[in-house]
This record gives C-alpha cells, structure tokens and sequence, in this order.
C-alpha cells in the first residue's frame, strides 16, 4: 500500500509513516469492509459514455491534481453513485436532476473545448483545460452553457471530493485517523495524540499563507 | 430513576453494550389492516417515536408506519461519512426561491428513529420569549402554549434521553441529569476564546449518556455522532422509544411509504392511512391519525390527500398547508492552530453559548443566534475548502493541513415568512406522487444574523489564538409548514397538536414549531409529542369517534 503522489509543497508527507488501514484489525467488521472495499478494483463504467468517461476524468484530475499513479479511481466512483441513483435526491429548480445534470455539464466541456481549441476536453493542453476551469469557477451564479455555474461547480466539487475524501490513502495525507469504533478515543485536547496517530512534521505550514490556486 | 423506568423502560429493554433486542422485534404485535386500530402514526421520528410510545404504554393499539428501514446499528450503520449515506430522505425533491436549501443529509432522516439517528445530539431547551416573538418583539409569531405548559415534558424527556450537560443559566435555568462530557481540542480552543472575550459558554446539552444509562454503555468519544450511534450512547427514539412502545404492543411497520390520508366526507373524519409496501397499495383503518413526517413530508402528504372536501389538500382550508417553513441559518467557522486539535475526536457536540440568543435592543436585528461547537469529517471538511474557491493542488494542500483546525457554527434563528414554503411538484416520485418543491428566501433579519454570528464565531477563535479563519455558509434543520396557532385562519393545528380542519387527525412533528429559537428542535418535538399524547391519554380519547370495534 503505497501513498498517493503528493509533493511537500503540495503538502504531501506531512505525517510520515501513517496508515488509516493499519488500524484496520480495531475497527468493527461491517465497517471495516466499506473501506476496505475502496481500495479493491473499482467498479466498471456503467453510466457515463465512453466520451462523458473521458471528459469527466480529465475534470476530476484536475478538481483533485491528480497525475499519477497510484490514484484514487474517483471516476469510477461516482458513475458508480450514478448509475445506482445514489444522489441526495434533491435538485435546484434550474437544474435537472444530478445524473442529467453531468451529462450536461461535461457535454458543456466538451464544446466549451472545442470553440477554445477545436478538440474535446480531454485532448486540450493542461494548461487550457485548468484556465477553463478556473473560467467557470469564476462566473458564479452567471450561466454557463445555459446553467447557473455556481451550481455546476458545486455539483462537480461535491462529488469529486465525496470520492476522494472517502478513500482511505487521502486520509493518510490529511493526518485523519479514520473509522475509531469500537475502540474511541482516550487522549481528548489540544495537542493530544492516540499512540497511533502520527504528529505533523511541519505544522507551521499554514495554506492560507500561500497564494496561488 | 424509578419515576424514569417507570415512564419509559426503553434503556433497560436493549441488551447490555451495543446492538438491539431483536426478539422485541421479532415478537412484535401485528394488526390486520381491517381492523380499526386506535391511532396510526406516519414516521418513526423524534415526534412520530415519541407519542407511540407513550399511546402503546396507555394501552392504545397504535402503528406507526415508517417510510424507511428497521436499522440494527451493529450491521447496518458504519463509523464512515460515506457509507452512511442511505441514513438520509433521498427521494426526489426540487428547491427553488432566492435562498434554496439543499435537503437530502444534515436535515433529513429515514428509517426508525428518524433524523435523531444521524443528529449531532445537542438538545437544548427553548426560551420562555421563544413562545411569544410577537408580542415580546414584533417579529414570527406567538405561540397558542407557553413555555411553563412545556416544561415538565422537557423534564421528562431530558430524562429518557438522557441529557448530559452544566447547569444552563439561560432561558428558564435548569440542570441536566447527567454530568458534562470531558471535551476534545475544539471545545477546548471554544472554551479558552469565549473565555477570553468574556463571553458565557458551557459544555453540552447533548442527549449522550455520561455512564451507563439502564443498558446502554457510556460514550466511547469515537466522534462519529453523525453517521449513527453504534454504542448505544447518543439518544435517538430507535433506543429511547421505540423499545418500550414495542414492549407495550406497539406495531411499527417498516418500509412503508404513507401516500394518502383517507377521509369519510360523510363523517369529515380521517379514516386511516393509505400508504406503499413493497409494491403494494394498503390501506391501515384507524381511529385517530397523527402525522409526523417532518417539515417537508408532513405537507406533502396532506397537500397529496385530495378530496371533494380538501380539493387543495387535508386541513388546507385556509391555504397555511406547507407555509411558514423555516431552517436555522448555519454558517461555520473554522480557525487555524499552529497546535494539532484533531476536530474527528470526540463527539462534535460539546460546548455551547446561548448568550445572544434574545433580541439585543442595541443590535440592528431581532431575536439572535447560538454557537456550538461542530466537528466536520474529512468530506465536510473539503466542502468548506472548495467553498472557498480552492480547487486541484490548493484544495489538497489545505486538507492536508486538516489536524490544525477548529471549528464552530451557529444557529441564527429565521424568522417564518409565509412564502418559505412546500408546495407539490410536477415531478413525481417511483409511486406516482408529486414531489415537493421547497421555497425558500431570506429576509434582512435573517441575513444580518448570519453575518452578525460570523462575527462572533471569528472573535471566539482570533481571541484562542487562531491565525487564520474561514466560513461557509449553511442551513440546519426545517421546522414549520403546518404550524400550531390560536385559529384555523393561521395555522394548521391547535395547542394540542390537533388539526383545526379533521377532528381525529393530528401533526406531531416539527411541522407544528411556529418560531424555531437558536436552539435545535429535537428536543422541542419530543416534548411537544409527549405533552399531545398526555392530553390524548387524559380524555381527549372521549373525543374520537366510536368505534364498532370499541373495546
């Protein structure tokens, strides 16, 4: 079990050596194999076309920097949710349900790449692919091919990072000591660590003191 | 205790440690649908919960019918945000107006015991000057019941549940029956800043046992409140209620989606309670029908229950079906450590301040807000990354930085506006029945709240030693759209929870709030239940009509 790639500048290392699933044998069974499962072969495409397969993937590399292996299979994740209707049920007024709504939205991609740079999404330059992004971030509630943008970007953030963040080996980098049932916790307060968690080594790495997407 | 066991022995009906009496369950009594039972109860919630309990333990023959599943904790609940998505109403629903909320996790609930299943657990009171906003500050509504008719239900439930917490100095003072919960980093940090800005806060109220409580084992502090409570520990009907109803013959049907309350025109009485299991259309005879499927649901079904009587829906006469719904305002706020606070440990209800929860003449809003403590897991927490435009390698530089955040939010209390409200949609659901559509939008009191609470959050934090903060903004909770009020003309029932417009049909949920507080409204609704049951038990039966089966 390798950690994902991540640099120091990124943030990566910050907790060497820590591992969610080497706590695995304290956890109970059930819950043990829904994370456990994550880490297994994902789940074929089932719902998106072979061209809304290709645009989100590039879209969900982006949303998460994701560019090498080993990575977590967030595409597979949420055409997963999608084709098992597993959404929050809800959806804006003017905007279609979610599963209608990704395909809208990455349709919308794909032609937004095409007048920017006569290809789909996928095949633009990385470089265009994240200004494109950045693009629609920035509209905020103007429309975007015809849909509010502030929802297609929240649409397309909560489902990236509801897969990502759900995976065990994105919890290794973010220090989290994932499921804690039935053992708990004994060392509550500032400062107080489980002997199996694992103490930031650069603590005074504060994002919010950088700029820069 | 004895009084307690004697009320409600719920805590001593489950097995020692974690899972559930699965031969209460098993044993369960089963009506036939021809038989006119005394009350069935729509929705397995804080409300619905709450008065089977209490009906079953009188000697009523009552079922309750419950939209989603019968949980057993130990198999089918997860110490995981993800894997506990199927803890949440995920039917169809649109939500439109100026201010949409999105429903679907924080402030919905299915299967038995509802949302409390996957509810923080804070349980506070609310204020004597909550039940009179409009006479106290020309704001929301007064209600047709004061705080005092209330309080001994909040007593008892504070009991049943129990509540663990300090002495509470605000609203009508009171103490808790259990001790406070030793506090993690982030109530530490909320603590130290209140401190310092002096500031009132103090730990709990939260419905989590400090000790063993009959059966139930002490809280383990594993910080997984929200995806339901596998110890035992937090309070939730499915081990408060339910056990003790089903020891005393409740039946409660799982699965069961109510689509229809039935109505004799001839009587002007409902008859019953049409509903949806596994494919089939049944129909339970009842003599009373209490409806309690929350906020959004509870309009829904009398909005779809159509006749020559109701041609707008049951109890609609004067168009209040579905109005004045109402969320609290729920911004975060988070700060920065350069010390780990590790926000996952411990459950994330611990300290509280109800200090500017009244209307503060020197403040340009009326009534106020309250701030907890609130610990977001590792996909909460990336949704107030990305909320603040962080995307790609940003977005993973401040997750990784996840062990050095505190985290607080506040309830601001909305006021209700008749147009924030439930109203049926084109849309339909698998059973053919519209889907509700939720309107929602705020008014300047409303938003001078948030911000105001913003504020507060941000000087608690900066004054802990916070270097940097951050808020998203949010909602929690729906109270309201069928609402208790003096006359027909604004509202849905009466002070005893019964509607204006069908003498044996009843609300008990939260529909029924006309003004919400800064308070969370679960213990609210249990109470209210608990007091409408009461009445029930004491005589009000006489009121329903006669059965042939009367026995």
């Amino acid at each position: 079990m390798s950690a994902l790639p991540l640099g120091e500048d990124d943030g990566g290392g910050r907790y060497p050596g820590f591992s969610t699933l080497a706590q695995a044998r304290h956890w109970d069974r059930v819950t043990a194999s829904v994370v456990q499962s994550r880490m297994t072969l994902p789940p074929d495409i089932r719902f998106f076309t072979p061209a809304e397969e290709a645009a989100a993937r590039t879209l969900f590399d982006l949303l998460l920097d994701q560019h090498d292996e080993p990575r977590v299979p967030v595409v597979n994740m949420v055409d997963a949710r999608l084709a098992e209707e597993q959404t929050d049920g809800w959806h804006y007024g003017n905007m279609p349900r979610d599963g209608e709504a990704w395909r809208a939205t990455l349709a919308a991609l794909d032609s937004e790449a095409g007048s920017r740079g006569g290809c789909s999404f996928a095949l633009l330059d990385p470089e265009h692919q994240a200004a494109l992004l950045q693009d629609v971030c920035d509209l905020q509630q103007e429309l975007w091919h015809g849909l509010p943008a502030d929802r297609v970007w929240s649409l397309w953030t909560r489902y990236a990072c509801t897969a990502f963040y759900s995976h065990p080996l994105a919890w290794d980098e973010i220090g989290f000591a994932g499921p804690a049932y039935p053992r708990g916790y004994k060392n509550l307060g500032v400062d107080r660590l489980e002997p199996f968690e694992v103490r930031d080594i650069r603590p005074g790495a504060d994002p919010t003191r950088r700029t820069g997407p | 205790m004895s009084t307690l066991r004697s009320r409600n022995e719920s805590a001593w009906l489950l097995p020692a440690g974690p899972g559930s009496n699965l031969l209460l369950r098993e044993d369960m009594r089963r009506f036939r649908h021809e038989e006119e039972v005394d009350i069935v109860i729509v929705g397995c919630g804080a409300g619905g919960a709450t008065l089977l309990q209490r009906l079953s333990r009188a000697g009523w023959r009552a079922v309750a019918l419950e939209a989603g599943p019968f949980w057993e904790p130990e198999q089918d609940w997860v110490s995981d945000e993800a894997g506990s998505h199927h803890l949440y109403w995920t039917e169809p629903r649109v939500i439109t107006g100026k201010d949409p909320v999105p429903l679907g996790s924080n402030n919905s609930g299915r299967g038995v015991g509802g949302s409390m299943v996957h509810f923080a657990g804070y349980t506070p009171r609310f204020h004597p000057s909550d039940f009179r906003t409009w006479s106290e500050d020309g704001v929301g509504a007064d209600w047709p019941l004061e705080y005092a008719e209330l309080r001994e239900f909040y007593e008892d439930i504070e009991g049943e549940l129990p509540v663990a917490g300090e002495h509470w100095p605000w609203g009508d003072p009171h103490s808790y029956p259990h001790r406070p919960h030793p506090v993690s980093g982030n109530g530490e940090l909320f603590l130290r800043g209140a401190n310092a800005c002096g500031i009132t806060a103090r730990v709990g109220p939260v419905a989590i046992a400090n000790g063993r409580f009959g059966n139930r084992p002490h809280c383990i502090y594993r910080g997984f409140c929200l995806q339901g409570c596998k110890v035992n520990a937090k309070a939730s009907p499915l081990i408060t209620h339910v056990p003790d109803a089903l020891a005393h013959g409740a039946e409660i049907r799982a699965d069961s989606m109510a689509t229809r309350v039935g109505f004799d025109e001839h009587t002007g009485l409902a008859t019953g309670v049409e509903y949806v299991h596994g494919g089939l259309r049944r129909f339970q005879r009842a003599r009373m029908v209490a409806v309690a499927g929350y906020s959004i649901e509870t309009p829904r079904l009398l909005l779809n229950s159509t006749s020559p009587r109701f041609p707008d829906g049951m109890c609609n006469d004067f168009d209040q079906v579905g109005r004045y719904l109402m969320v609290q305002g729920a911004p975060q706020t988070a700060g920065r450590f350069q010390a780990e606070v590790r926000m996952w440990k411990a459950p994330p209800p611990e300290v509280s301040t109800e200090e500017f929860y009244e209307t503060d003449p020197g403040k340009p809003y009326k009534r106020g807000f309250s701030i907890q403590t609130v610990s977001p897991l590792p996909i909460t927490w990336a949704e107030h990354v990305a909320a603040q435009g962080h995307w790609g390698p940003a977005l993973r530089r401040h997750m990784s930085d996840y062990p050095h955040w505190a985290c607080l939010g506040a309830l601001c209390e909305f006021l209700p506006l008749e147009g924030n409200r439930v109203t049926l949609a084109e849309e339909t659901d698998r059973n053919g029945i519209p889907v509700a559509c939720f309107t929602y939008s705020q008014c300047d009191n409303d938003r001078r709240l948030m911000s105001a609470a913003q504020k507060v959050m941000e000087q608690i934090l900066t004054a802990a030693g916070a270097e940097e903060v951050i808020t998203i903004n949010r909602y929690a909770h729906l109270v309201g759209g069928a609402r208790m009020a003096a006359g027909e003309r604004d509202g849905v029932v009466d002070r005893n929870l019964r509607s204006f417009a069908v003498p044996n049909l009843l609300v008990t949920d939260g529909s029924v709030l006309p003004t919400q507080g800064s308070a969370n409204p679960a213990l609210t609704i249990m109470a209210l239940a608990a007091r409408a049951a009461r009445v029930l038990i004491r005589g009000a039966r006489k009121g329903a009509p006669a059965s042939e089966k009367e026995d």
